[in-house]
């Protein structure tokens, strides 16, 4: 089965393909307007119309979807977590909205007014645009940063939205997330510019979006660096030791690749063709953005918000900021079976006849978040547990590891003994049925 | 599901603003979300069916629609994040619940959106020239149209699950075994979810009278097409005007016992008459169709109808979670955040005021030019200027606070 987890990050990766595009898009169009007007350049309006019409469609229309997208990928992934943020951020959301709405006017306008209004006008239009796109990566950056860790290292004391927000991390994220919504414009870009059949235009355009390409990879690749730096001590950990070693291979081959592919059509801009435009823009969602958003959500782990709402949605922090209270004590004293709302009454007290249910619903709970319970998906839970192992081998491991919570990358899960015997005979239970499943079909 | 139960799934935090704010609001973007979702359903329709025939109004119409069609269905989408967002804040109990009983669902919801707004501009693709060539590839649309009306009946089932805590636990565990799948729709109330969609008619008729008004502005000169639009467009709102009716009284014949408070009651009434204002509205405005405000009146008093009847759908909700289950929304432990408040309605107003106002004003006049280029006046470029500036002023301000945070 597939994990919630990797759902939401596909839909974050399209997302973050689709909203930089434009947002970076909406800017570089501010400039070429501008641009085009002054030197009395009219193909490069043409350019404009030609890519916003393919840019309402590329990003407007999924970037626009696959946003709330999230949300609703969130919602059922990491309900806790999501109301968290909400409860934090609900008026910087609210603002984003504002400009949200004035942002998807402003491209219908620039789009459908090109020609119709006067120059001056018609640069309005797009300086709006791009100001209001870029004030929508202003709001979400800060947003972002919270879910790695508070602005503010005093936040859980003071709380408000101020010190949640802004930070080292969200100034840093905010640089390098400019600098590649450039890169990602002038990838796409190339999609619509390398169709053109005027040379001339067409070397003149790739050119530009060549010159914006090369800066701003470069750029973002500095800032990558200021941003790895601002992250806390435990998600450098993480990322030495728990991502997949291919990833920072995959993340040169992103950088370099688009480095090469800016030179060469800069140097020949009859290599600027839409086909390979189009080519280097899934090298930038497979090889860049794929294993950063992947490597953005695992290097906050445990955590998924602000440090203090765990992965398996346990509150495990006290935030006396904002009146938040540590959930561990009261699941230390009652158990989770005791304690979660959401826990068949017949499951409560474990028998020996439902200890393997009880363990399922404790699996569910407590695991399932982060780790597939089937054989298959994100990070099974059986497949930590490979070999010859009894009821109370996994229970002694699971409270000696996981009862602390100084495991790296793991939350505190305070399973009392009944409930640690309970979950590793379901552990077990899930190995033989998976085990059988796979000789039957075998057979 | 007991009272203290609904109360230990709210979150810890608190909200930042008193809860009848994002009660309100939430409201005021719903019914809002529901006018581009109705003008967005009544346009597609028109498409598709005036796109097949021979006659040339109709086949006018229908270019004229699908134009309106692809936008409705941005702004609805635009427009449904802000209740998406409020819901979130006081009803995040029932919200995420609802959400995760049927979590399939609502990933298919996003994939279904956007299946039926890529399928609607393939048709547009398919049809560049309705007015000349008439319709082809209808299938298109007739796709579109079925996923956006499946993905309006996912949000509507997910509204629907929120009202009952009492079942939840049988959804999630039936006779206690737990099945964690989320593959399922628990709960929904067909005639609610027509009521709804049925308003379309009404709403697109009434969007068809501003249509022509907009059009007798620019200089129209075509009578037979002007005379066409408001026959078809009384037509809408009368014949759907008694199908919402009907269907409205379908919804509260068939209410669930914790709800029939609402039968009868003043907020049905009050709901009952906005629909019928909707419908009254073109005739009582009849000789003031064509000039001044009167023909954009029907369509900004079916608004402020809509308006009405998703208050009464919110007093629906609130007072049936308060009464059947003693959650009362409105007592939400707030933890005001002012810099976050008065940030949002700063910019709401002030930003978004000036900048939507220049828009659209620069929006409208320019449609309304038919020969050369149009150009703003003094005023109106004044307007742009400000809206320019508000927003730099908006960005250093986000940088000079966020250093200042920083550095302290």
């Amino acid at each position: 089965m597939v994990g919630s987890g990797w759902i939401v990050g596909l839909i974050a990766t399209i997302h973050v393909l689709f909203s930089h595009t434009s947002v970076g898009a909406a800017i570089f169009f501010a400039w070429l307007t501008q641009h085009a007007h002054r030197h009395n350049k009219p193909e490069l309006l043409e350019f404009i119309k030609r890519y916003g019409l393919f840019l309402l469609v590329f990003s407007y229309v999924l970037g626009s979807i696959t946003g709330p997208g999230i949300w609703f990928a969130t919602t059922v992934a990491s309900p806790r977590g999501i109301s968290a943020l909400i409860h934090s951020f609900v008026w910087m959301w609210a603002t984003e909205w504002v400009f949200f709405v004035i942002e998807v006017v402003g491209v219908y306008m620039l789009v459908y007014l090109a020609g119709k209004v006067d120059v001056k006008t018609h640069t309005r239009i797009a300086v709006i645009f791009g100001l209001t796109s870029y004030t929508t990566m202003l709001v979400i950056v800060g947003i972002l940063s919270f879910m790695m860790w508070p602005g503010h290292a005093d936040w859980t004391q003071t709380g408000g939205v101020l010190n949640a927000f802004f930070g080292p991390n969200t100034f840093a994220q905010l640089g390098m997330r400019t600098a590649f919504m450039f890169t990602m414009t002038a990838v796409v870009g190339g999609i619509v510019a390398g169709s053109f059949k005027d040379l001339a235009q067409k070397k003149l355009i790739g050119r530009q979006l060549a010159v914006l390409g090369m800066v701003s990879t470069l750029i973002g690749a500095a800032m990558l660096q200021w941003y790895l730096s601002t992250l806390p001590g435990t998600a450098e950990l993480v990322l030495d030791n728990r991502l997949p070693q291919h990833f920072p291979i995959a993340l040169m081959t992103a950088v370099g690749g688009a480095l090469v592919y800016f030179a060469l059509t800069w140097l020949q801009p009859r290599f600027l063709v839409s086909g390979l435009a189009g080519l280097m823009t899934v090298v930038v969602l497979i090889f860049g953005l794929w294993p950063e958003e992947v490597a953005r959500e695992s290097i906050r782990k445990p955590w998924v918000a602000g440090q203090y709402v765990y992965s398996n949605q346990v509150i495990g922090k006290d935030v006396p900021g904002a009146g938040v209270t540590s959930e561990i004590p009261k699941i230390e004293a009652h158990g989770f079976l005791g304690t979660h709302i959401f826990i068949p009454e017949n499951l409560r007290k474990i028998t020996a006849q439902n200890q393997i249910e009880a363990g399922h619903a404790l699996a569910l709970v407590a695991c399932s978040n982060c780790h597939s319970l089937s054989a298959t998906g994100m990070r099974p839970l059986q497949q930590y547990f490979v070999g010859q192992h009894s009821v109370a081998d996994i229970s002694q491991y699971l409270q000696a590891a996981l009862s602390s919570g100084n495991t790296l990358y793991m939350p505190q899960i305070p399973l009392n003994d009944e409930e640690a015997s309970a979950l590793a005979a379901y552990i077990l239970s899930a190995k033989k049925t998976s085990a059988t499943a796979l000789a039957s079909v075998k057979e | 599901m007991s009272p203290e139960m609904l109360y230990a799934l709210r979150d810890q935090a608190g909200v930042p603003a008193h809860p009848l704010i994002f009660l309100a609001l939430g409201v005021l973007t719903f019914a809002l979300h529901m006018v581009a979702v109705q003008v967005m359903l009544g346009a597609a329709s028109l498409t598709l069916w005036g796109a097949f025939q021979r006659d040339q109004q109709w086949r006018r119409l229908a270019s004229a629609m699908l134009t309106t069609a692809k936008i409705a269905v941005s702004v609805a989408i635009v427009l449904g994040v802000a209740p998406l967002l409020f819901v979130q804040v006081i009803y995040d109990p029932f919200w995420y619940t609802s959400n995760v009983l049927s979590a399939w669902w609502v990933i298919g919801f996003i994939i279904t959106l956007i299946a039926a707004y890529i399928a609607m501009y393939v048709f547009y693709w398919q049809n560049p020239n309705i007015e000349a060539e008439g319709g082809h590839s209808g299938i298109w649309m007739v796709i579109s149209l079925i996923l956006f009306l499946t993905v309006g009946f996912i949000v509507h089932t997910l509204s629907q699950q929120m009202f009952y805590p009492e079942k939840w636990m049988s959804w999630y565990a039936p006779n206690g075994h737990i099945d964690p799948t989320g593959l399922k729709l628990h709960q929904w109330h067909a005639s609610r979810y027509l009521f709804f969609i049925a308003l379309s008619s009404p709403i697109a008729g009434a969007w068809l009278i501003a249509y022509r008004r907009y059009l007798l502005g620019a200089g129209e000169i075509d009578k037979g097409y002007l005379n066409f639009l408001k026959s078809l467009s009384f037509k809408l709102i009368f014949a759907g005007g008694l199908i919402s009716t009907a269907l409205g009284s379908a919804w509260m014949l068939s209410l669930p016992e914790k709800m029939t408070w609402f039968m009868g009651s003043v907020w049905m009434w009050i709901a009952l008459a906005a629909l019928m204002i909707i419908v009254a509205l073109p005739w009582v405005l009849q000789n003031k169709l064509d000039k001044g405000f009167g023909g954009y009146a029907v369509f900004a008093g079916a608004t402020i109808s809509l308006i009405v009847i998703g208050t009464s759908r919110e007093m629906l909700r609130f007072v049936t979670l308060n009464m059947a289950h003693q959650y009362n929304a409105l007592d939400y432990r707030i933890n005001m955040d002012w810099y976050s408040t008065v940030l949002f309605f700063g910019t709401f107003a002030i930003i978004g005021g000036t900048t939507l106002a220049y828009l659209l004003t620069v929006a409208w006049q320019a449609g309304q030019t038919k020969e050369g280029i149009y150009k703003p006046s003094q005023t109106i470029t004044r307007l742009g200027q400000w809206s320019v500036g508000l927003l730099v002023a908006w960005t250093l301000s986000y940088f000079a606070v966020g250093f200042w945070v920083w550095a302290r």
